[in-house]
């Protein structure tokens, strides 16, 4: 209905269809029902009772005085419909406050610039609906970085840690490789990595997790699955695939995992990374027993 | 950085050993809180019963072998969970060498104690 | 920037209240896991009596037992080892990548078993105390 014309301006919409069937004037009901509730808003609005999200914000900025212990603060932002969480924070920053910092750029969950402590739980701001928030909405960012300014966090031992599994494809198994041709991927490889490849490096698995809080050298989620990414790639040869695994068995690889499933609870890009993890600690047994 | 994990030791003996034993003392466990709470009441223990018990070639492995198994995955739990917590370095040594000693005591005293149930002698 | 700031422990354990199944059943887990090995040296040196002769080993189980407060630290340890052995074999299927869906469902399912059991069993550890 939202994207119909109101029914003042429809031609016809109260017709003088004086036989008219059952089901038609329950359609007529609910238009007429939808125009009033319309009216009632828009007076509301002229009125000057615009409906607000309650926003906290966690502010911090060693620079300035006030803030150099952290705070909240919170934003009144006239609610406006699919509004997202990053929406709302571009409000607040360009029409009250021009100091609140905060990463974004894509505004469609492809950057991943933007991962927030968002009402308790890792999100993308652009990928949270207001309206399915608890209001009020409190902001915080990312837990387990060390705080930048307001809702910047350090990613760099993330970054760390992600460039630690060669992130990048090596080849090596094929031919085509030999030759410098096109290589070519089986369906059913591709379908394998498939959800492994959506990682956008957004990094909120990771800050989710309790065992990469605690031991700073386990390498994390969404490094392992990067080395899932290329280790179950087929087009990599034998000899890639080896030194992958040995990264990932290592005491702070797989190991580390306790399955707590945290990471693949906030993950916006829905990756099962347990499953993948668990995948790898079995391969990793598996080869080790080959070798006994 | 690559460099950092480039040792070439392979854990997954430990995570596996850690399954399997997990295995054989669920089956175990649960015999055991059976047979000495249900089958026979705690409070109703005697030597007497125990030696007999012990006596028995079957019971008395599958006993030493639940204080083994036992020992191994709940000590290897307690270092995993350090783990888990960072610990690293000299401290990681030294915990992991005091994880030993004790393992190595308890095993000792539950086999000592194992074989004073069968009736044997092994006052010091 | 030269300064951040880090804000410390609060992080994982002021936000305890926000944790979904699979943390509180590692919480769970960990926690068990710490008294039964707790539990396995105790039992050891308990039993140990057995070393110096047979009546002192079946006096002590018997005036052990005739504590009611022993009886009830025995309840507990039954809940913590129910729970420890149903978790675990939740955990084993979720290492051999079995129900990872379910994995939610899966912990409450040891929850809830694991107070049946100690409820059902209640009868049969305080029987002759209380
Ligand atoms: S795995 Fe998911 S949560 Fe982790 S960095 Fe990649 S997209 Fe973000
Ligand atoms: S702004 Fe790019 S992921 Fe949200």
């Amino acid at each position: 209905m939202s994207t119909q014309l109101p029914e003042s301006e429809r031609p016809d919409a109260d017709g003088e269809s004086t036989g008219t069937s059952t089901a038609q004037q329950g359609r007529l009901e609910r238009k007429r029902a939808g125009t009033a509730e319309r009216q009632a808003r828009e007076e509301s609005e002229t009125a000057g009772e615009v409906e607000t999200v309650p926003l906290e914000v966690y502010r911090y900025d060693p620079d300035v005085e006030g803030k150099r212990r952290p705070r909240f603060d919170t934003f009144h932002v006239p609610l406006e419909q699919g509004m997202t969480v990053l929406d709302a924070l571009i409000y607040a920053r360009d029409e009250f406050d021009p100091s609140l910092t905060f990463r974004h750029s894509c505004r469609q969950a492809i950057c991943g610039s933007d991962a927030l402590f968002i009402n308790g739980e890792q999100r993308l701001g652009c990928q949270a609906q207001i309206a399915d928030l608890d209001h009020p909405v409190k902001v915080e960012p990312l837990p387990h970085q060390a705080v930048e300014k307001d809702l910047v966090v350090d990613m760099e031992h993330f970054y760390e840690q992600m460039r630690s599994v060669e992130p990048y494809f090596q080849g090596g198994a094929s031919e085509a490789d030999a030759a410098g041709e096109e290589q070519l991927q089986s369906r059913e490889n591709r379908e394998k990595i498939k959800m492994s490849t959506r990682c956008i490096w957004c990094g909120a698995c990771q800050s989710s997790c309790n065992i990469a809080a605690g031991d700073n050298k386990y390498l994390g989620p969404a490094a392992i699955n990067k080395a899932y990414r290329f280790a179950m790639d087929e087009r990599e040869g034998e000899d890639v695939k080896d030194h992958r695994m040995n990264v990932l068995e290592q005491e702070h690889g797989v190991w580390r995992c306790q399955t707590q499933f945290s990471c693949t609870d906030v993950c916006p890009k829905d990756i099962p990374l347990t499953e993948h993890i668990q995948e790898l600690k079995r391969e990793a047994v598996k080869d080790n027993l080959r070798f006994w | 950085m690559a460099e950092h994990y480039s040792s070439f030791d392979r854990r997954g003996w430990r995570w596996l050993l850690q399954r399997l034993t997990a295995a054989f003392l669920i089956v175990v466990l649960a015999f055991h809180f059976m047979l000495l709470h249900f089958v026979n009441h705690a409070a109703e223990i005697t030597f007497a019963g125990s030696q007999a018990r012990m006596s028995q070639v079957g019971y008395f492995a599958t006993m030493l072998l639940f204080l083994v198994t036992a020992t191994f995955h709940g000590v290897n739990g307690v270092y995993n969970a350090l783990l888990n917590q960072g610990l690293d370095g000299t401290a990681k040594r030294v915990v992991l060498a005091l994880l030993v000693v004790a393992s190595a005591a308890l095993l000792l005293q539950g086999t000592r104690l194992a074989l004073a149930l069968t009736g044997m002698d092994v006052s010091l | 920037m030269s300064q951040s700031y880090d804000r410390g422990l609060v992080e994982d354990f002021g936000r305890w209240r926000e944790f979904s199944a699979g943390m509180w059943a590692w919480v769970l887990h960990k926690f068990t896991g710490w008294v039964l090995i707790g539990y396995l040296f105790t039992h050891v040196a308990v039993l140990s009596t057995a070393v110096y002769g047979s009546s002192i080993y079946t006096e002590t189980i018997r005036e052990l037992e005739s504590l009611l407060v022993v009886r009830f630290l025995e309840v507990g340890l039954l809940a913590v080892a129910v729970f420890h052995i149903l978790n675990g074999v939740r955990l084993l299927f979720v290492d051999l990548g079995m129900g990872l869906d379910a994995q939610d469902k899966s912990f409450y399912a040891s929850l809830v078993l694991t107070g049946g059991i100690v409820v059902a069993s209640i009868p049969t550890f305080l029987g002759g105390q209380v």
